[in-house]
């Protein structure tokens, strides 16, 4: 009985063929397929013509895997063993047909898988590489940017103090508001560039809600004022004074979204409400909401307004990049919460958002509100006639002169200047100074380092001299890494005259 | 008698040695990647010039991220090696020389061709500096998919055939 099957499920596929040297066959059981008598095989398929130097090769019995013989109807594939024989080749072909479909049915899904990971792994690497370029390429950008910008502000501000007529104002006052929007300019796209890069944290401190309110009141009021528009502010009771957040990130987000409704609303009104939505333990839940009465937004619009660059109508009028709601989506992001809006085409938009934010429980609201104050607290000025000798580090000839105005309009400094960061320590070892005011990019030795070997200098008269920086490398990192060299502050250009000053007379004694 | 040569195609899976085939062969392309399991054998016949021809018998083997694995059966009587690398896929290409090596020393003292298939995928000025910059030494940048080079990568191997025989 097994012979039978034995006959049935082996005997049937394998086929014994039996060639010449020649490569003429002699004698074939075609189980398989058809091989005539007399016949070459070289001729019947491509694979044959390697048995000429099967007979040539020393090995005695060759196997071949898996090789595909396409015949006129069928494709076989088929395992083949050539045995010399002292007057030909004996073949033995075993077709496997069924069993090397299903194993290539397993070998494509295991090379797909590898290659569909590993084209993954390079295209996240190139869109990570694109990516640092691009920030890279931002950082330097707006680096150049920001000292041109800082010298135009200033002598801008300079000439302001001077006697202009009536026309020489009106051009001045045109020069300083296109330099205030570059500035803001500027800033949005560090701040896209850092949220994208995800080098932008949180800062998250106990502040007063009500104060930030009152702030924006006054300064939408005003600009809505000027365009005729009405301005609304509204907050639930329930909302307490103090919460726990980033406030500076927090009043960016509003000032976005408030700008942007005065920006598009010609007539009617804009409001900024605070909604409560509900408490729990020390979290609370509300809700802002800024609504206006502008043009509204088209549906279609409504999933790409917040992309960077986008802006819905081109009006030259408007103006602005398009990237305040792109900031305001990253930065709600960075916070847990998401933008939202709700526009109707002719009667205008809401943008709201939801936020969780921690509230301290049991903290007296007079003594926090003292502790929020101390650091908006005035810096005081010196008394009149008292002179501080000031060493001033820069190598910009434009930037020199206006700090250099901006110091002496006090009546409070004798300024000494160097420009070359290699000439800084003979300088403070040769002459006392009270404070010094330095650029961190300078000729030969940089402000950080050099800050750091006065702070490892031996006397304390040198050790200690208060030094602040100023950098056009405005990101958060490099201003903490100047920070951590020793600068008592520094300062991102452009800056304001007035910071300037009190940030100098701070570290003054 | 016709001469008849035997050439192997080698390199990792997935780089597109059936599709370069199956162009040179038939002019034809398919976007659809099917796995080459052991060996499928082709038949081009090539003129070198007017009054010769030459039989190219292409061993299309299945691919290998281990070179050193490829069955010496399917090797013997090799008249000339094509070794095939994937540009898009650094893992097909990143350790070439050394595959290379190895290859040599299985097939010893047979014209060899090195081929960058793909290049439809990549931007023509990306392509020479990848290779000089990692040392690797490439002989034809192909496109299966359009057809660019793969007549001209054939017809240079048929011809060292040719002269070296």
């Amino acid at each position: 009985m097994l012979e039978k099957y034995r006959e049935q499920y082996i005997n049937r596929s394998i086929q014994f063929t039996f060639v010449d040297q020649k490569g003429i066959v002699v004698e074939s059981d075609e189980v398989l397929f058809e091989l005539k008598t007399g016949s070459s095989i070289y001729e019947f398929h491509p694979f044959f013509e390697s048995l000429g130097a099967i007979l040539e090769s020393p090995e005695e019995e060759i196997s071949f895997h898996c090789v595909h013989l396409s015949l006129e109807e069928d494709l076989l594939i088929t395992d083949i063993k050539a045995l010399k024989k002292t007057d030909g080749l004996l073949l033995i072909i075993y077709d496997l047909t069924q069993h090397y479909n299903s194993y290539q049915l397993a070998t494509q899904a295991r090379n797909e898988s590898i290659i569909k990971t590993e084209l993954t792994v390079i295209k996240n690497l190139e869109l990570e590489e694109r990516e640092l370029f691009k920030n890279r390429f931002i950082q330097n950008f707006s680096h150049e940017l920001r000292n041109p910008l800082t010298s135009i502000i200033s002598i801008a501000k300079i000439i302001g103090d001077t006697e202009l007529n009536g026309g020489q104002k009106k051009m001045l006052d045109f020069l300083m508001e296109s330099s205030d929007n570059l500035k803001l300019l500027l800033e949005d796209i560090l701040s896209i560039s850092m949220i994208a890069s995800g080098k932008l944290k949180l800062d998250v401190k106990i502040f007063s809600l009500y104060q930030l309110l009152e702030l924006l009141e006054f300064t939408y009021s005003s600009k809505a004022r000027e365009k005729g528009l009405e301005f609304m502010l509204k907050r639930n009771s329930k909302i307490p004074e103090f919460i726990e957040g980033d406030r500076l990130r927090l009043f960016q987000v509003l000032t976005n979204l408030l700008d942007n409704a005065i920006k598009y609303s010609e007539s009617g009104k804009v409001s900024l409400e605070l909604l409560f939505n509900q408490k729990r333990a020390n979290r609370i839940s509300m809700r802002f909401q800024v609504t206006d009465t502008g043009a509204g937004i088209p549906e279609e619009s409504l999933t790409t307004i917040f992309e960077s660059f986008t802006r819905l109508r081109s009006s030259e009028k408007q103006g602005g990049t398009g990237l305040g709601l792109s900031i305001v989506n990253g930065l709600l992001e960075l916070m847990g919460s998401e933008i939202k809006v709700d526009s109707t085409l002719g009667e205008g938009s809401v943008f709201y958002f939801d936020i969780v934010l921690k509230y301290p429980l049991q903290l007296a609201s007079k003594s926090l509100l003292k502790v929020a104050d101390k650091k908006q607290a005035k810096i005081k000025k010196p008394k009149e006639g008292v002179r501080f000798k000031l060493l001033l580090v820069e190598d910009d000839l434009a930037i020199q002169t206006v700090l250099f105005k901006f110091l002496m309009n006090t009546k409070h400094f004798y300024v000494d200047f160097v420009d070359d960061g290699d000439q800084v320590m003979s300088k403070i070892v040769s002459e006392q100074y009270d404070i010094i005011l330095m650029d961190v990019k300078l000729p030969n030795t940089n402000g950080d380092e050099i800050t750091r070997q006065i702070r490892n200098f031996p006397f304390k008269n040198i050790k200690d001299i208060p030094i602040v920086g100023i950098t056009a490398n405005a990101y958060e990192e490099n201003i903490k890494s100047y920070l951590n060299a020793g600068m008592n502050a520094v300062l991102s250009k452009p800056f304001e005259e007035e910071l300037l000053i009190e940030t100098i007379y701070k570290f003054l004694k | 008698m016709q001469s008849s040569k035997k050439i192997v195609v080698l390199g990792h899976f997935g780089v597109g040695k059936t599709s370069l085939i199956r162009r040179f062969v038939t002019d034809t392309f398919s976007d659809n990647y099917k796995v080459t399991i052991g060996v499928h054998i082709t038949k081009k016949v090539v003129e070198i010039s007017p009054d010769d021809t030459i039989s190219l018998i292409l061993w299309d083997l299945e691919g290998t991220d281990d070179i050193e694995s490829i069955r010496n059966a399917y090797l013997l009587g090799t008249h000339g090696v094509v070794f095939v690398f994937d540009i898009t896929r650094p893992s097909t290409f990143q350790h070439l020389n050394n595959d290379l090596k190895i290859v040599s020393s299985k097939i010893p003292n047979v014209p060899f061709l090195v081929v960058g298939n793909k290049t439809d995928l990549v931007a023509p000025s990306e392509l020479k500096s990848v290779f000089d910059e990692n040392n690797i030494s490439v002989d034809f940048f192909t496109s299966a998919k359009t057809g660019d080079a793969v007549n001209d990568l054939f017809s240079k191997l048929a011809n060292q055939l040719v002269s070296d025989a």
